[in-house]
């Protein structure tokens, strides 16, 4: 039986890049937001001035997972 | 009759450009849709400002004057408190509050509904936002790091003491030479990544915005009202990242050049710490 005469690979690469690509980035996210909220427990009078920190770092992280969204459109076809 | 009229709402999906489109040509320069709304931008940017600046008093007014004031203030104490010397910090105020003004009114400018599909000119839209294309951006970065290395060069007194800060040690130390070796390649890399990052974030937000008010349909204001509010913050941060990114490239290579003095690798400094108990605080 044959279920499908060609398989459309790029469907399945797509996947995967978006799949891997975004589990680094929301781990690093959610590491920066563990340690924010530690931090935070540990000193709340320093909360505000570690907040604009822990966004760079949030902002560090996720620039890789928008370069695999990116690439989705960029590797069109 | 019901399966029809679901084809014909997904007849085809949003529109959507990563890339800018060329509107105008003029003697050869093809004017793309991001710089020509980059130039309505500048222009309302610059009245909007000068306007501003204008009519600031000692006492605060209500108003959009007391917001542009918190945040000038906001940008000033960041980028004093970022370096050692507070008169080195006070030189480069202007630009960086500018460029923080101009990231975040371009990326707010861009979220209006005139921008994207609204206008067109052929298949393509008329007005792009300036921030959601990366020749924009790149120039944002490329402006921004030539000044963070001409002013880190003189203000650490010469390229030879600047290119230093990136050595820890001794450079003839092979380990340390390689180090530092990486380490201006690394600095080299943030041009790419300060303009990529928020190309990146601007352009992902076009789209998301454009896929919920594509899936929306008749309801479309509503189901894309989230993303334009999640945009609006999206855009004040990049605004302000991109700015605390410059400022802490500049800081660094400043800062690092003016203690290098007291270098931790240094010989004559002693081994080990001699601590008294009695000095040890308790608790």
């Amino acid at each position: 039986m044959v279920v499908a005469d060609t398989v459309n690979t790029v469907v399945i690469a797509k996947g995967l890049m978006i799949g891997g690509g975004f589990i680094g980035p929301a781990i690093g996210i959610g590491l920066v937001g563990s340690g924010y909220v530690q931090a935070a427990g540990r000193n709340p009078s320093a909360a505000g001035s570690l907040l604009g920190q822990a966004l760079i770092f949030v902002a560090l992280a996720e620039l890789f997972g928008l370069l695999a969204f990116a690439s989705v459109f960029i590797f069109a076809k | 009759m019901i399966p029809r009229l679901i084809n014909l709402f997904a007849a085809s999906g949003p529109t959507v450009h990563i890339a800018p489109g060329t509107v105008w040509q003029i003697g050869g320069i093809s004017i793309t849709n991001s710089i020509l709304y980059g130039w309505i931008c500048i222009i309302g940017i610059s009245a909007f400002l000068i306007w501003v600046a204008r009519h600031i008093t000692v006492k605060p007014k209500r108003g959009v004057i007391q917001y542009v004031e918190v945040a000038v203030s906001f940008i000033t104490d960041l980028v004093e408190s970022a370096f050692d010397d507070d008169k080195i910090g006070r030189k480069y105020v202007p630009y960086f509050v500018t460029l923080f003004f101009f990231i975040l009114l371009n990326n707010w400018l861009g979220l209006l509904p005139i921008v994207g599909e609204g206008f067109k000119s052929g298949s393509l839209p008329l007005l792009r936002p300036f921030t959601g294309d990366l020749d924009g951006t790149l120039a944002l970065g490329l402006v921004t790091m030539l000044l963070v290395y001409a002013a880190s060069i003189r203000e650490s007194g010469g390229p030879v003491r600047y290119f230093k800060h990136f050595f820890v040690g001794n450079p003839l130390n092979p380990i340390y030479l390689l180090v530092g070796i990486l380490e201006i390649f690394t600095d080299l890399t943030r041009v790419i990544s300060l303009s990529l990052r928020l190309f990146l974030n601007v352009a992902i937000g076009e789209i998301l915005i454009a896929v919920f008010s594509y899936l929306g349909h008749i309801a479309a204001p509503l189901t894309a009202l989230p993303f334009t509010l999640l945009e609006i913050a999206v855009g004040a941060l990049q605004a302000y990242i991109f700015t605390i990114l410059a400022v802490m490239y500049l800081a660094i290579a400043v800062n690092g050049a003016n203690a290098h003095s007291d270098d931790l690798t240094e010989d004559d400094l002693p081994e080990t710490i001699e601590v008294t108990p009695g000095e040890a605080v308790s608790g």
